[in-house]
């Protein structure tokens, strides 16, 4: 094709566009959801979640129902459209009782998490921006605290405070906030090192701003990663007390303590432990692939 | 020069302990080791020397991002080589930094509005309304749009970063800007650009610079004066144009025979001269002149003592050659 020199012209200032960005800007979090919703599994794990979230908190309260309440008439039955995931050796209604459990499981679980991430946010975060000297000693503090296996304090701090949720709280909350703390402070220690953290000093900028508005701002990503880990191994931890008989305690459900009393019936009444297994098994699994998904997404290496 | 002197730097020394464990022998970086020099009110000072040689911790010792082992750095009349940080704050708010890599030196979590207006948030200066008209005159001045403000650092190009971060470092109006090689890391046209952006801004604020680079023509052309640095100490210092010309320190000479030019012709008929050797290792100095192992004109002297900055002219040279 013959291009003839007429079709061109020469550009003025005033025309010229190069500044001009042209695709719709979006928000770190706008992009991020933008990516997981792509990761089908994650998109699946979030909408069993959010399912078993709102099930917790409007099945007790809607179900005709109760969690201690009996129905002597009607023990071991199967599912049936009165009791729809049918009842215990003490004809309680399974329904009710798994989603009383996943308040349980469910909030011991955030909390755990939400509890972890405060702690170590402010503990890494000042080990690493601080350095040096008090660094050292603060890790060594945490390298302490984590040589004890996690459940010998749980267990311990059952038997001192009783078996409730607050002593599991602790129980859990007691080590576990050790990893979160590693890894904030691994994060903070790479990031003060650059550039927009320097920029941020020479402007005078507080320290607790520089940390808070600069580092933790940007760890934001693997820091929510490592949170989402953390609510499946609380919600396994409880469950796992519960089911030797150590957490929490009768007539109150968790999906653990369920296990445990369908547990010595289950050759007879298998679907009774089947519904407790299940939601753990499923719970976790859809936790674990949020959280693979949130890793994808928040990284902004993965664009 | 000395009635409208900002900034003055006295014999300044930044060390680095890097000793690897509490037995092993001491180990001490001499990154910068007894430099001076002074730049006048909306002055240049080109500060030039290979990759290693200390200029970017000079820089960062003066904004005190690295604190110095001694020496003083006095900024109108104030020295601020040992104050505490906390006691730095209107020190911060006079002088600011350029850094050199674009992409790093801007926070990706914040939107270009947020991080020019956040020197103006910490230093508590105008209102929210003012700020934001602030932030508006900034990026008129360094040449993006006023709808730039809500996008994020990622969205940009390098010479438009380096740009935000010149209006951020404006947003005090600050006297003195230490800039940390701000072109190296961009295209050779964008380089233009971003130089003849801050001769500009020279020109309207009357702001001095100190410029940091390793290219001694780029140098050459927005500094009013240059030191030459070798391994942490100043080899060579005067007005650019005249040390430019006529260099007097042999590493100098070495350093500005390197600078390709355009036309082939008179490139053939110059003499290039090629530094034998490596850069030595700044943590084992050589004894007496740094340049020694690699100097063409070194004798036995060299070995023996450092040669001191002596006033050859208008220039100050470290060298035993121009000794009267």
């Amino acid at each position: 094709m013959e291009l003839s020199k007429d079709l061109f012209r020469k550009l003025e200032d005033n025309e010229k566009n190069s500044e001009f960005i042209a695709v719709q800007s979006r928000t770190y979090l706008q992009d991020a959801w933008i990516r997981f919703r792509r990761n089908k599994l994650a998109l699946a794990g979030l909408v069993f979640i959010t399912i078993m979230i709102l099930g917790a908190i409007f099945v007790p309260i809607l179900s005709r129902y109760t969690y201690e309440g009996q129905d002597i008439a009607n023990r071991h039955a199967l599912p049936s459209a009165a009791h729809w995931f049918g009842t215990d050796k003490f004809g309680r209604d399974i329904f009710v009782r798994i989603f009383y459990g996943a308040r349980i499981s469910l909030s011991i679980g955030f909390l755990a998490a939400f509890i972890n991430l405060c702690i170590g946010i402010v503990y890494g975060g000042i080990s690493g921006f601080v350095g040096g000297r008090v660094d050292l000693f603060m890790m060594r503090v945490v390298d302490i605290l984590y040589s004890v296996p996690e459940m010998l304090y749980v267990i311990l701090i059952m038997v001192v405070l009783g078996s409730n949720m607050t002593s599991i709280l602790i129980g859990i909350c007691i080590s576990s906030w050790v990893g979160m703390a590693r890894l904030v402070r691994t994060q903070v220690l790479s990031l003060k090192q650059q550039e927009f953290s320097l920029a941020a000093q020479v402007m005078g900028a507080s320290n607790t701003r520089i940390l808070f508005k600069h580092l933790i701002v940007n760890s934001i990503g693997p820091i929510i990663v490592s949170v989402t880990m953390m609510v499946p191994s609380a919600i396994f931890t409880e469950a796992f007390l519960s089911m030797v008989g150590i957490g929490i305690s009768i007539p109150m459900s968790s999906w653990g303590t369920m296990a445990n009393e369908a547990r010595e019936l289950y050759q007879n009444y298998p679907i009774e432990i089947i519904w407790p297994i299940a939601c753990i098994c499923l719970t976790m699994l859809s936790l674990n692939f949020i959280g693979d998904g949130l890793g994808d997404s928040l990284d902004p290496n993965k664009k | 020069m000395s009635e409208n002197k900002l900034l003055a730097v006295n014999q300044l020394q930044v060390y680095f302990d890097i000793t690897p464990s509490m037995f092993a022998k001491k180990a001490i970086v001499k990154a910068v080791d007894g430099v001076s020099f002074e730049i006048g009110k909306g002055e240049t000072f080109g500060l030039v020397g290979e990759s290693g040689c200390g200029k970017t911790t000079l820089g960062k010792a003066i904004v005190r991002i690295y604190n110095p082992t001694s020496g003083n750095i006095i900024f109108d009349g104030v020295d601020i080589a040992n104050k505490k940080n906390k006691d730095l704050k209107s020190y911060r708010k006079q002088v600011q930094m350029v850094f050199q890599d674009p992409y790093a030196s801007l926070n990706p979590r914040m939107t270009v509005g947020e991080i020019i207006k956040e020197p103006m948030e910490i230093h508590n200066l105008y209102t929210p309304a003012e700020r934001n008209q602030k932030v508006q005159e900034l990026l008129e001045i360094v040449g993006l749009k006023p709808d730039h403000i809500r996008r994020y650092p990622n969205e940009f190009s390098g010479g438009q970063r380096q740009r935000i971060g010149i209006a951020r470092t404006l947003a005090l109006d600050p006297d003195f800007v230490v800039c940390d090689e701000p072109v190296s890391a961009l295209d050779v046209s964008i380089q233009a650009q971003i130089i003849n952006l801050l001769e500009k801004i020279q020109r309207d604020t009357g702001v001095s610079y100190l410029f940091i680079a390793h290219d001694i023509s780029m140098v050459k052309h927005i500094s009013h004066r240059i030191g030459v640095m070798y391994l942490g100490k100043l080899v060579e210092c005067g007005e650019s144009e005249d040390l430019y010309r006529n260099p007097l320190h042999p590493y100098t000479k070495a350093l500005l025979s390197s600078v390709p030019i355009p036309d082939p012709d008179i490139a053939k008929s110059k003499k290039r001269i090629i530094l034998e050797g490596e850069l030595p290792s700044p943590i084992n100095l050589p004894s007496g002149c740094r340049f020694r192992t690699r100097c063409p004109y070194a004798t036995e002297r060299c070995g023996e003592s450092e040669p001191p900055l002596t006033q050859v002219g208008t220039r100050d040279v470290s060298c035993f050659l121009y000794e009267k």
